[in-house]
This record gives C-alpha cells, sequence and structure tokens, in this order.
C-alpha cells in the first residue's frame, strides 16, 4: 500500500491508483465560527481512501479527527472543498440526501455506544432496518445474522443496562453492520473499555475488516492505532503522514 | 419506515415513562370526560325537559282567534273583518277534519269561587268532556264533565286539589253547591293533582262545560280550539285540513295555528345551545390539556437529543423523526381520550343507575367531537417539539448538546 506523501498531495497520489477509492477529500476545510473567534477544525484536508481499507486516525484531542469523522459520515458538512463518497459528490446534498446515503453506506461505532436503553440488544440492532424500511421478515433473519457475527447470539433479548461494556459495543457493531454499509466510521471504540477487552473489539472490527468492509477509526492509544493497516495522524486540522501501520 | 413500526415505536417509548405518560394523558382524560358529562347532562335535561312537554298533551295543535303573524298584502285585506272562533267552528273542524282523536273548544275567565264564607278567585276554564283524556287528567274524586252537546253547557264544575283543599277543608267537597262569579253550579268532581305546566295550574282551576264559561263571561269568542292527533306524522295534513275549513267559514285566515311540535323546538334549541355553551367551556380543558402534551413532548425532545442524534446517525430523515416524536403525541392523547371516554361514559351510566327518571346517556356525536379534539390539539401542539427534535444538527446532538 502506497504510503501518503503529504495532505495537499496525497490524494492525487492515491488518485492514480488503480484501486477504486471509496473516499476522495479535496481540499476540505471546516470553519466553526462562535462570536469574534474562528476555529478552523479542518484546514484543506486532502486524502483519498481506497475500498476495503482500515485506518487508525490519532491525534491530540482538538486536532480535528472528530471532525474530520463526522465530515466522512456525512453528519457534519464541510464549509469549504469537495467530498467524493464511492465517487458521489457529497457536499451541498440537501439533510434528506445525506441522511440516505447515511442509512445506505455508512455504519457508525461511538465511544458511548449510544445504545438506546430501553430496547433490548435485538431491537436496537433492528433500528436503523426499521429506518429503512425493511420488511420484519427480513429484520430478523439480518438481526439474528449481525447478532451472531458479533458473538452475542445469546444475548438478543437483554437491554443494554444488563450488558457488559464490550457487550454493549458488540451490540454497536452489529447495528452498524446489520444495514451493509461500505463504510465504518468508529470514534474511540475502545475508549470506554479497558485493555482486554478493547482487544477483542478490535479483533472484531480486524474480522470485519478482513470481510471486505472499510473502516476509519479515530483513536487515542497507539495500541489500538497498530492493529489498523495505516495510520493517519492530525494536528491543528491538517493530516500529517503517519507512520504505516504493520 | 413503515406506519406500524412507527407506531411501535412511539409506543415503546411511551411505556418507558410510564408516570410522565399516565399524567398528562389523565390531563387529556379529565378533560375528555368532563366534556361528555357536561354534554350529556344537557342532552338529559334536553330530554327531560322535552319528555315533560310531550307528557302535557302529545300530538296537539291550538286554534286561537286573530291573526298574530300578519304578513303582505292579503293579511291586510281582512282586518277589521276578523271573525270569532265560536263553537260552530269547533263543531266543524270535528266534523270536517280527518284524523282527529279529540277536538276541545276552550273558553277562559276568572271570578270568585265561594263556598259559604270561604271565597277564592280562579281561573274558571271551559271545555268539554274529552278535554280530561287529551290532557291526562287524573280524577281524586267524584266525575269529569259528562260527554254530551258541547253547546248545552249546564251548571257543573270541577275543581282542581288545591283549591278543593282551600275551599272545603276536611268537608268532602263533592255535590255541594258553590257560586262562581255569582252563578250557581254543583261540584261532581276534584282533579288529582297534577301540578304547573306551561303557565297553566290544574291544581287551582276551576273546570266548567263550555258553553256555560262563554255565555257566564259573555264571551262570543271561544280562547282557543284545541285539537288532538292520533299519529303525530298526520298532524301537517290535519292543520291544512283545519285550515281549509276555518277559511271557508270565515272567507280569510283570521287565527292563528300553533303546535305543540314548535314549542317543543324552541325549548330544544334553547337547550342544545345551552349544552353546546358548557361543553364547549369543557372543551377548552382538553386544548389546554394538549399544552401539557407539548410540555412533555418538550421534556421527553430534551432528554432524548442523544437519541434524536443517534437516529440521524443510522440515517434517519428530519421527516422522520418528526413523525416518531409527533406520533408520540397523538398517541399520548388517544390514550387520554380513551380513558377520558372510559370514565365519562361510566360516570354517565352510574349517574343512570342513581336517577332512573333522568335519561342521561352518552352520545355518539360528542364521543367523536372530543376524539377529534384531543387529536387535533395533540397533533397541533405536538408538532412544535417533533419538528424542534427533527432540527438538531446531528453531531451537537449525538453529544447531547442541541
Amino acid at each position: 500500500m502506497t504510503s501518503l506523501p503529504g495532505p495537499v498531495h496525497a490524494a492525487a497520489a492515491v488518485g492514480v491508483d488503480l484501486t477504486p477509492e471509496i473516499i476522495r477529500l479535496e481540499e476540505i476545510s471546516r470553519l466553526y465560527v462562535t462570536g469574534p473567534t474562528e476555529v478552523r477544525a479542518l484546514d484543506r484536508v486532502s486524502l483519498a481512501i481506497p475500498r476495503g481499507a482500515f485506518i487508525a486516525l490519532m491525534g491530540p484531542s482538538g486536532s480535528g479527527k472528530s471532525t474530520l469523522l463526522n465530515v466522512l459520515g456525512c453528519l457534519d458538512s464541510p464549509t469549504a472543498g469537495r467530498y467524493l463518497l464511492d465517487g458521489e459528490a457529497v457536499n451541498g446534498l440537501s439533510e434528506q440526501r445525506l441522511a440516505d446515503i447515511r442509512q445506505r453506506k455508512i455504519g457508525f461505532i461511538f465511544q458511548s455506544y449510544h445504545l438506546v436503553p430501553r430496547m433490548s440488544a435485538a431491537r436496537n440492532v433492528e433500528l436503523p432496518l426499521i429506518l429503512a424500511g425493511v420488511e420484519p421478515a427480513e429484520r430478523r433473519r439480518r438481526v439474528a445474522e449481525a447478532l451472531a457475527a458479533t458473538g452475542l447470539g445469546t444475548r438478543a433479548s437483554h437491554r443494554p443496562d444488563q450488558l457488559s461494556g464490550g457487550e454493549r459495543q458488540r451490540v454497536a457493531i452489529a447495528r452498524a453492520v446489520v444495514t451493509r454499509p461500505s463504510l465504518l466510521l468508529a470514534d474511540e471504540p475502545t475508549g470506554n473499555l479497558d485493555s482486554h477487552t478493547g482487544d477483542e473489539i478490535v479483533a472484531l472490527l480486524q474480522s470485519l475488516h478482513r470481510a471486505g468492509l472499510t473502516i476509519v477509526m479515530v483513536t487515542h492509544d497507539p495500541r489500538v492505532a497498530a492493529k489498523a493497516e495505516r495510520l493517519l495522524t492530525m494536528r491543528d486540522g491538517r493530516l500529517e503522514s503517519g507512520p504505516e501501520a504493520a | 419506515m413503515r406506519a406500524s413500526d412507527v407506531a411501535t415505536l412511539a409506543v415503546e417509548s411511551l411505556a418507558g415513562h410510564r408516570l410522565r405518560t399516565l399524567l398528562s394523558g389523565a390531563a387529556v382524560g379529565i378533560g375528555v370526560a368532563a366534556v361528555l358529562l357536561l354534554a350529556g347532562l344537557g342532552d338529559a335535561a334536553k330530554r327531560y325537559v322535552v319528555d315533560r312537554f310531550a307528557a302535557m298533551g302529545a300530538n296537539l295543535a291550538t286554534i286561537s282567534p286573530g291573526k298574530t303573524e300578519t304578513s303582505g298584502m292579503a293579511a291586510m285585506g281582512v282586518v277589521g273583518a276578523e271573525r270569532d272562533l265560536t263553537l260552530e267552528d269547533s263543531e266543524a273542524i270535528r266534523r270536517r277534519v280527518p284524523g282527529l282523536s279529540a277536538t276541545v273548544p276552550m273558553s277562559l275567565g276568572s271570578g270568585a269561587f265561594r263556598h259559604g264564607e270561604r271565597r277564592r278567585d280562579v281561573y274558571v276554564v271551559g271545555v268539554t268532556a274529552e278535554y280530561a283524556a287529551m290532557r291526562e287528567l287524573k280524577m281524586r274524586r267524584g266525575v269529569f264533565l259528562p260527554p254530551g252537546d258541547e253547546r248545552a253547557g249546564g251548571s257543573l264544575v270541577v275543581v282542581g286539589p288545591k283549591l278543593a283543599r282551600e275551599v272545603f277543608g276536611a268537608e268532602d267537597p263533592i255535590g255541594r253547591m258553590v257560586r262562581i262569579a255569582e252563578r250557581r253550579f254543583r261540584v261532581i268532581g276534584v282533579l288529582e293533582s297534577k301540578g304547573q305546566a306551561l303557565g297553566f295550574d290544574y291544581d287551582e282551576m276551576a273546570i266548567i262545560p263550555v258553553a256555560t264559561g262563554l255565555q257566564m263571561f259573555d264571551q262570543a269568542s271561544l280562547h282557543h280550539v284545541i285539537i288532538q292527533v292520533s299519529d303525530p306524522e298526520a298532524m301537517p295534513a290535519a292543520i291544512e285540513r283545519v285550515k281549509a275549513v276555518l277559511v271557508d267559514r270565515h272567507r280569510g285566515e283570521d287565527f292563528t295555528i300553533i303546535t305543540q311540535r314548535a314549542m317543543l323546538d324552541s325549548f330544544r334549541a334553547i337547550l342544545d345551545a345551552l349544552t353546546a355553551a358548557v361543553a364547549g367551556i369543557a372543551a377548552i380543558s382538553v386544548a389546554v390539556a394538549g399544552i401539557g402534551i407539548m410540555n412533555v413532548m418538550l421534556i421527553a425532545v430534551s432528554e432524548r437529543i442523544a437519541e434524536v442524534g443517534l437516529l440521524k446517525a443510522l440515517g434517519a430523515r428530519p421527516r422522520q423523526v418528526t413523525v416518531l416524536f409527533l406520533t408520540e403525541a397523538l398517541i399520548l392523547s388517544a390514550l387520554g381520550a380513551a380513558g377520558g371516554i372510559a370514565v365519562g361514559v361510566a360516570a354517565l351510566a352510574l349517574g343512570a343507575r342513581l336517577w332512573p327518571d333522568f335519561p342521561l346517556a352518552p352520545s355518539a356525536a360528542w364521543i367523536l367531537v372530543v376524539v377529534v379534539l384531543a387529536l387535533v390539539s395533540g397533533g397541533i401542539f405536538g408538532l412544535m417539539p417533533a419538528r424542534r427534535a427533527s432540527r438538531l444538527p446531528p453531531v451537537e446532538a449525538l453529544q447531547g448538546r442541541r
């Protein structure tokens, strides 16, 4: 895999690659204006991510890595630049179109799991399928499949407060992949877990990656980052070239 | 998103906050129950009054001399040529109008009723034998006026129970001679108490043959003629026939016909307006309960900001978020309405059991009104919080910020 030579030229570098890229950012900026102060959370970031990559995104707090993840996930819109997801220009789309793209193409995992507390594990996993209007029979089949794939087959009827942290994150992963997205975005997925449980979660992500899923994972933990295929580091809203992961 | 899934999700989240759901549903329920109870009471009062009036004499119409509602040139023509309404007119109506079960000519006067030292001023009503059956008068003692030629008269009197008590005391009035307006009468009967109705106090009346009444008060015209039909449907036709007969005899329409039904209709209209006003006031409480729903939904939205963020991350469109929260508000008000209907109907049933004479019953129309009202107010007041949720920016919402 080619290493990324620099933030501005990275896109061009990968662009000549024959691998069809899933993500292409061109000069993306995200500006926050709060009163008189102006924060440049993303500063002309260019990046290309090939299909099937597993990328760890590191950087100090406030470096813009979460903002980058939110932009990649179409949760946040860049103030400047161009974003192509699966070859489709995403910036400037209506909220409804962005919602549809998130539904079809993107799965999210969060540090705090974001499970709905009143719903069982199975119901939580079912939620994105309900929003997508999938038939109940088909939903049951896919939920069972996703729970089995994340090793939660026997915990389907438990509510989040009856599950351990690791189990909750597995439910969240099952929910993220049940829609068969092409891109999985993980925001500190091991941040609330002990290292052993964290390793299990990363192992699960690795196996999903081997099965063909593209993953971008924000993390603070160099040990976790090392499990990814490639490492990107951010500082002050810019991408720095990172050491290539093992 | 499938409609059944939307409903299930809404119910799940309402079930997650049982106490809050119960309280805000109860606010709607109390309003709905109040509307049903007040409307039920109003409707029952109307039925009660109407039934009472109908009991006074079903299927009746009165014909009075003189045109009270004059209009147009034709009416102008008969002014000054107004004829008396006579016993012969009454007789003609009886003979020539089919379908009448009774025709009673009535005179009215007042005078001193004296027996020995006692004296009392009374209304003196002149009628015929048919009057007792028509007004459903019952006899306490003795008999009513005997049937026979209504032009014959006679010096017989039937007295109301109160009049009998005041004048005769413990004495038996039957067969006693009395003086009414200086004319001698023999008491042949005492009425059972019936109470006041339409301004007529039967309990204090003296009832004599109509011909005698006209003669002793020197009246040329009857006060009015009452006709009764056996079938209420026959009333309009009977009235037309009566008109034809009298116009034929009087060469003009110099009389007025009033049906009992017309009077009942105006009573109904008044009571309907009263019911609507009272129930309308109660309906305001349903609308106020809608504000309670808005409050609850605003709390629900602010508690579930992160959940809204999650829904958006999972690909929920803004519209879907609106629909989810609005459905919650609607189900909340529907639950409240259902509870209120149950309470209202049960209370009316209980009232009907406690007061069997008072016709308390829930009305389907009012139930429909309150259901629509509850849903509309739930929808209107639920929309604002739902839209607020749908507009939350996903990134901030996921972090629990708005």
